[in-house]
């Protein structure tokens, strides 16, 4: 039950670490990010299905379309729009979700479809726990994703001048750094980040218009963890992955799908700076 | 003398509020100028044009023979402009050393070891510092790490905006210092001061701003030694 939790939480903590990205480079929140993330699992699938490439072939296919996806996005909608609010940019993406969708729609129809997986379907067993193996699966390629994240975000000149950009954009292109480019490369990186998620979340949900939904648990997620902290998406991916799959033991079983609001209806009358937020984020 | 940056004829607008008017500049290679005026006079504003972070409406930039009047700032700090900004807007929840780093995000690689020594040795206090979060450092500290992060990028032209405002006045004196080294090391420097006296006694010549217009400019002496320059920046 934990790890089946743990393994849809790694699937929000990349989710909420997408939203994170985009959020800290350009301060918007993209909510079309669910529905990149679903016309990438639908790319890896016309792949495997149209193409007959192989499965490996395919994830590079979903990623390499969401990169040009995201790069497009960025370049003909948010920097078009550069005295547009972030609240415009909030309604823009709204809107581009709902054309994703429909486009969706009358490409691959809005019929779930099932996806295959990577990983086995025989359960290993540990001793007295049987544990699938899609989960483990999907925890530890999530996990190897957010290794190399972090790695990308502490130790590279990239990485470094990109949270540079999101403490200070001005000071930022003081150090030469192009505040345009590193806002391309957020939503190029962004969308990445999420056709991974899709790839490994669509077996187990099944391939849909749908999936794009997910985003909400991505955006309940980064906030439990305290928006544009990278550390607090994760652990608020987890948190929420382990939470909803252990409400229905205590409470009605119709229950799951709601916990994501209800949580974070909570979270922002309790604790608005999130979980590992800091207290005061709110510069008056 | 050669002239490495010109301005010539700038003119800048936030708005519908005109923030400069027509003003030219030129700061000659190797030199120290001053450019001194009362707060809003427009002095932040020239920085930020020059560095290309604010667009002029009419007139022109020149650096090294090239126009940079229509550069982004990138590409400026990469050409050599250096610019220590006023309130030296450091990277607070980086540690000394990433904010370093930062500073040179446009130095090639395998010389950033030796820019990071070099920034080290000229500034000890931030060598004791390197792991900790800047916006733990004093007010002093965080001047030295802003001029230190700048000088990551090894500029040939300094900008910078009123280094010694809000410290001790040993700290100023020291930062004043620090200047003449910076200089003496081959760098040209343009700075912004509210403290007149102390950035005459550095500058070779200087410029006043009043309202956004250049009103007055000459060699720091003859600047010091003027009345209303006295009256009005050096207190009598
Ligand atoms: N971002 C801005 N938007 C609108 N007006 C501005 C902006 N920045 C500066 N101004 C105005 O432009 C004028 C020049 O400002 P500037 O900051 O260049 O002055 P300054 O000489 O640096 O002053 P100080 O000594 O206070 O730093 C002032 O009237 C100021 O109110
Ligand atoms: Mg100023």
């Amino acid at each position: 039950m934990v790890i089946s939790g743990l393994a849809t939480g790694s699937i929000y903590a990349l989710m909420a670490l997408a939203l994170v990205i985009v959020y800290n480079a350009t301060r918007a929140l993209n909510f079309a990010q669910g529905e990149m993330l679903m016309v990438s699992a639908f790319l890896a699938w016309t792949a495997q299905r149209a193409f007959g490439l192989p499965f490996w072939a395919s994830i590079v296919v979903a990623i390499g379309g969401a990169a040009l996806l995201g790069f497009i996005v960025e370049r003909v909608i948010v920097r078009r729009s550069p005295t547009a609010t972030h609240w415009d940019v909030l309604i823009i993406t709204l809107g581009l979700s709902l054309v994703l969708r429909a486009l969706a729609g009358m490409v691959w129809s809005h019929d779930e479809f099932p996806f295959p997986s990577l990983f086995s379907n025989r359960p290993v067993v540990v001793g007295p726990v049987r544990l699938a193996p899609v989960s483990l699966g999907i925890i530890g390629a999530s996990l190897s994703l957010m290794l190399a994240l972090y790695v990308l975000f502490t130790r590279t000149r990239l990485g470094r001048a990109m949270r540079a950009v999101a403490q200070n954009p001005r000071a930022a292109r003081l150090m030469g750094v192009s505040v345009e480019r590193m806002s391309s490369i957020s939503w190029v990186l962004a969308a990445m980040v999420g056709a991974v998620a899709g790839v490994l979340v669509a077996p187990v949900v099944f391939l849909s218009t749908k999936m794009g939904l997910i985003v909400i648990s991505g955006f309940t997620a980064a906030v439990l963890g305290g928006f544009g902290s990278m550390p607090g998406a994760v652990a608020g991916g987890m948190l929420l992955g382990v939470i909803e799959n252990l409400a229905p033991l205590y409470l009605p079983s119709a229950i799951r799908y709601a916990v994501p609001f209800l949580l974070l209806i909570g979270i922002l009358t309790v604790r608005p700076a999130g979980l590992l937020g800091r207290a005061t984020t709110r510069k008056v | 003398m050669r002239a490495q940056l010109e301005l010539h004829d700038v003119s800048v607008s936030y708005g519908q509020r005109r923030a400069l008017e027509d003003v030219s500049l030129t700061v000659g290679a190797g030199e120290i100028v001053a450019l001194l005026g009362a707060n809003g006079s427009g002095k932040s504003t020239t920085l930020r044009t020059i560095s290309g972070l604010v667009r002029p409406s009419r007139g022109r930039i020149a650096y090294e023979g090239r126009d940079i009047t229509t550069w982004q700032p990138d590409g400026i700090v990469a050409a050599g402009v250096g610019h220590v900004p006023e309130g030296r807007e450091i990277f607070s929840e980086f540690t000394v050393l990433e904010n370093l780093l930062v500073g040179g995000h446009t130095a090639p690689a395998r010389e950033i070891p030796a820019r990071l020594q070099r920034a080290l040795a000229m500034f000890p206090v931030l060598r004791e510092r390197q792991r900790q979060p800047a916006g733990t450092l004093s007010g002093g500290e965080q001047q030295m790490l802003a001029i230190a992060r700048a000088l990551m990028a090894a500029p040939r032209v300094l900008l910078l905006d009123e280094p010694s405002l809000g410290l001790a006045p040993r700290l100023a004196r020291e930062i004043f210092r620090m200047i003449e080294r910076i200089n003496a090391a081959g760098v040209t420097v343009l700075l912004v001061e509210q403290n007149a006296r102390r950035a005459l006694a550095v500058a070779a010549r200087g410029y006043v701003l009043e309202t956004g217009r250049i009103v007055m400019t000459g060699a720091s002496s003859a600047l010091a030694a003027d009345p209303r320059v006295r009256a009005a920046y050096l207190g009598g």
